[in-house]
């Protein structure tokens, strides 16, 4: 019998991970190369949330805060990108001049976290939210976490509004001739630049609004973004390296995965088998690799060809 | 004095270490092209090694396995000094063992890295190794029966037979070992192999046509990369005395070293270097001048990434091929000059 | 009236210099065609008046403007529009997609009454608006560029081998259409292409470029009618080493 808190895991992490992978992914392709500062950047927001709690306040309130913040240090980050490959800067060193911004957020949040600390006498380096959550009743005495139906609604209605946009409206459309030809776009006359950099700001404030909701269900320390990083990276490629919605559903799939793996199959064969919870994710991910190496997205355009 | 001596040693460590690592990584990238973000992974290999072998070989030779080494670890390790203190033979052996055991594993690791190396595109590979060296790090640290878990271990210091010398004794065989790296790639690098290497990275295509069986020279190559890099983690281990695998992040063991590269310059040795001793001695001035930040209500050590930070961006922004640039042969330039040459 | 004026162009990919001194007229509501051999230039000539390539020397002028050294969306905006071989269409985006991109800087009104003209004049298009251009046949691409190019309303098309990689019948469709172009739009055209036959059909003027350098200027029917011409068009004369090339 599989435990309501464990299916509350498999679902809560599954969903922010598919929006995390996919907002990386998009970030991929815009750019051609990796956000090595994405991790951190999405998950420093949970520090927006944890201070809304200490202020009082509902902790959800955060989430258009952590949508601003992480959206505008996204759209920083490609300017700076932007700035470096107008000047010829080859791609492998585009990716290590990520690191900029990993460092400096990475380091902010741990200066953060330090302060709170200090002045709030909480223990902000490691922390949940859990208790701060709103609690619905359910049949069967069994008490729904918010953050289940929260984390649920705002991804689906993520996606909807996302995919609309990219098929429905003009500019929209553009970002995907942007992602898919830049400089044909910029022929064309299409302000490539503005329509990649809001781009950018928008897929950043997702992963903001994805990390500032962890805290409501697991624990939170400032070394999570990098860790996180490896499940969104596996997501990625279970999806296919180039496809958006794929790696939608590749965070999923990791998400239940390493769910069942370090609940699920504990209960069943024992804990010996918790150890390997660290790298149920690449083992997916090199599984997946061999077997169907365009991941997810590949195999649904293969079909769609037929 | 002591102190001094503390953090020249530290300081001298640190440059040797990252010396051989950045010598790595410009085999790997310089050389060949393989980008590699995940250079922790044969470190923590070498690191998880030192902390699983010597320990144990010890006990096992001195009839002490009664005794667990991670459970036990205070008084294994104290009494495998005692023994060793009088037992240079045993020392140097256990030393020489990890040491080949290390680069047999971490290179055997290389070689089974060819696979998703040859099928991923360049920057995917180099996350892939990157989540690679993060998963077996989270490994390390959960699984208490290796290293320790999260919490580490102290390890055997196989020098104690040195006596008052023993301090010395590991340096020296760090600098060595440093320098022995040096040489060797150095001498490949300038040897009909160097060729070779340069001739993959700059057109595989054509190489493969000469002949050259292109993936097997990928898959030695980073045998060979991944047994250094080995060692040069077994190297950390070895100085500061303990395993405590959490300490060996993805950001000072596979992101320090590229920064070095791309501040000192990339494409040569010297940048190298010079990237390395600048960020190294930057880090242990932080350190010692902790004590006068104390009024900061935050740890000081945190600003040393936002330093290293805009250390990059300024260096990628004003000086992008890094401080010591890669010193292309002078060219006569036989062709007609540009129109905006023209105008100036 | 000349439309389009290159003089003594020097040009070339980064320090790779393709194009040597070269000179060429179009005169309004002209098609001109660009004949040679593989590698003598054609193609890079194109580029250069769209100003994609490096110009170390000489001018280019279109419609009045010198646009030597324009970026390429400068020059689209000044009225030219430049078809390409490859990367034409954005591949996962369906037609109709391709049609709003292609006049992404009209106003609503604008793009709705242009993409009207352009299936009017094209109407194939309106059986495969939805379809996204990685499933369209050759034929059926060539067509969705040029309607791409004529949301625009451009004064000069560059079109560079329009013929490569279709079928001959599917071929002479796509040249039907650049005729119609020109005789009920007056639209100038220039044409690069490696179908001589056709090139020189539908031209009214016929330049040969080989080895960066034109050969040959003169009146398409000239050249197709001229035995002698005809001699010297397919033995080249190489520059290089003064022997004769066959095309």
């Amino acid at each position: 019998m599989i435990e309501f808190p464990v299916i509350v895991t498999a679902v809560v992490s599954s969903f922010l991970l598919g929006l995390l992978a996919m907002g990386f992914t998009l970030q991929y392709i815009t750019l051609s190369v990796p956000n090595l500062a994405y991790g951190t950047i999405a998950f420093f927001t949970t520090y927006v949330t944890l201070t809304v709690t200490l202020l009082g306040l509902p902790p959800y309130v955060a989430l258009p805060f952590a949508f601003l913040l992480a959206g505008s240090i996204s759209f920083l980050l490609y300017k700076f990108m932007a700035f470096l490959r107008n000047r010829g800067m080859p791609l492998t060193a585009l990716m290590i001049s990520t690191l900029v911004f990993d460092f400096v957020i990475g380091a902010i949040m741990n200066i953060y976290a330090d302060y709170i600390s200090y002045t709030m006498k909480v223990f902000a380096r490691m922390f949940s939210l859990t208790e701060n959550d709103f609690s619905v009743s359910l049949p069967g005495g069994l008490h729904m976490p918010g953050i289940l139906p929260v984390s649920m609604l705002a991804s689906i209605l993520i996606v909807l509004i996302f995919h609309t946009a990219l098929v429905k409206t003009k500019f929209g459309i553009a970002m995907r001739a942007v992602m898919e030809n830049y400089s044909m776009a910029g022929v064309q006359g299409i302000n490539t630049e503005r329509v990649l950099g809001f781009s950018w700001f928008f897929v950043g404030g997702i992963a903001g609004i994805a990390g500032s909701l962890y805290p409501m269900w697991f624990f939170m320390d400032p070394t999570v973004g990098t860790v996180m990083f490896v499940s969104i990276f596996a997501s990625c490629v279970v999806g296919g390296l180039k496809s958006m919605y794929g790696s939608l559903v590749g965070g999923i799939v990791i998400g239940f995965s390493e769910t069942f793996v370090t609940y699920g199959l504990v209960g069943v064969f024992g804990t010996w088998l918790w150890i390997y919870k660290s790298i149920t994710p690449m083992l997916i991910a090199a599984i997946s690799l061999m077997v169907m190496p365009q991941g997810f997205g590949g195999l649904v355009s293969r079909l769609k060809e037929r | 004095m002591i102190g001094i001596a503390v953090i020249v040693s530290g300081v001298l460590m640190f440059c040797c270490v990252y010396a051989i690592v950045t010598l790595s990584v410009n085999l790997q990238y310089g050389y060949t092209g393989i980008s590699n973000l995940g250079l922790y992974l044969p470190i923590i290999i070498g690191v998880l090694t030192v902390g699983v072998l010597p320990g144990r070989l010890a006990l096992a030779v001195y009839g002490l396995s009664n005794l667990d080494f991670v459970n036990d670890n205070a008084k294994a390790v104290a009494l495998l000094e005692a023994r060793l203190q009088k037992d240079p033979l045993t020392s140097v052996m256990l030393l020489v063992v990890t040491l080949i055991v290390v680069g047999g594993v971490s290179a055997f690791a290389g070689y089974l890295s060819g696979y998703p190396a040859l099928r991923l595109p360049g920057d995917y590979l180099a996350l892939f190794m990157l989540c690679l060296g993060e998963s077996l790090r989270l490994f390390g640290m959960e699984t208490m029966s290796l290293a320790g878990g999260i919490y580490g271990i102290s390890i055997v210091n196989l020098f104690v037979f040195l006596g008052p010398y023993a301090d010395l004794g590991v340096i020296s065989f760090i600098m060595v070992s440093a320098a022995i790296a040096y040489i060797v790639c150095d001498r490949m690098c300038k040897s009909p192999l160097g060729r070779l290497l340069r001739s993959v990275r700059d057109n595989e295509l054509t190489a493969q046509c000469v002949g050259k069986n292109v993936s097997l020279i990928k898959k030695k190559l980073l045998a060979i990369t991944f047994a250094m890099l080995g060692v040069a983690g077994s190297l950390f281990a070895l100085f500061t005395n303990a395993v405590v695998v959490e300490g060996y992040t993805r950001s000072d063991f596979s992101f320090w070293p590229w920064l070095m590269m791309v501040i000192g310059g990339t494409g040569n040795d010297s940048g190298g270097l010079l990237g390395t001793g600048a960020l190294v001695i930057m880090r242990r001035v932080m350190i010692v001048s902790k004590n006068y930040f104390g009024f900061l209500p935050f740890d000081v050590l945190w600003l040393e990434p936002i330093l290293l930070g805009a250390m990059l961006a300024l260096v990628l922004i004003f000086r992008p091929a890094g401080i010591l640039p890669e010193k292309a042969p002078h060219v006569k330039r036989p062709y007609p000059k540009t129109t905006e040459e023209h105008r100036t | 009236m000349t439309l389009l004026e290159v003089s003594s162009l020097n040009a070339g990919y980064g320090k790779s210099p393709i194009l040597f001194d070269l000179s060429l007229e179009v005169s309004k509501e002209s098609i001109s065609a660009i004949l040679g051999p593989n590698g003598s230039g054609k193609s890079t000539l194109l580029k250069s008046i769209f100003g994609l390539t490096t110009i170390y020397n000489g001018s280019i002028n279109f419609n009045g403007n010198d646009i030597t050294g324009m970026k390429p969306y400068e020059i689209a905006r000044l009225g030219m529009a430049y078809l390409p071989q490859v990367e034409n269409t954005y591949l996962n985006l369906n037609v109709r997609e391709n049609l709003l991109m292609a006049g992404y800087i009209l106003s609503k009104e604008e793009t709705n009454a242009r993409m009207q003209e352009v299936l009017d004049f094209l109407p194939v298009l309106k059986g495969f608006l939805e379809k996204k251009v990685l499933t369209l046949s050759g034929g059926e691409r060539q067509m969705a560029i040029m309607a791409m190019a004529l949301m625009r309303r451009p004064a000069l098309m560059l079109f560079d081998e329009p013929s490569a990689s279709l079928a001959s019948k599917v071929a002479d469709k796509i040249f039907e259409k650049i005729k119609e172009l020109n005789r009920d739009f007056g639209m100038t055209i220039v044409i690069v292409e490696q179908d001589t036959r056709r090139a020189l059909e539908i031209s009214d003027e016929s330049y040969l470029l080989v080895s960066g350098k034109v050969n040959f200027h003169g009146k398409s029917k000239e050249l197709a009618e001229n035995a002698e011409l005809g001699r010297l068009f397919l033995g080249l004369r190489s520059h290089i080493q003064d022997k004769r090339v066959s095309v």
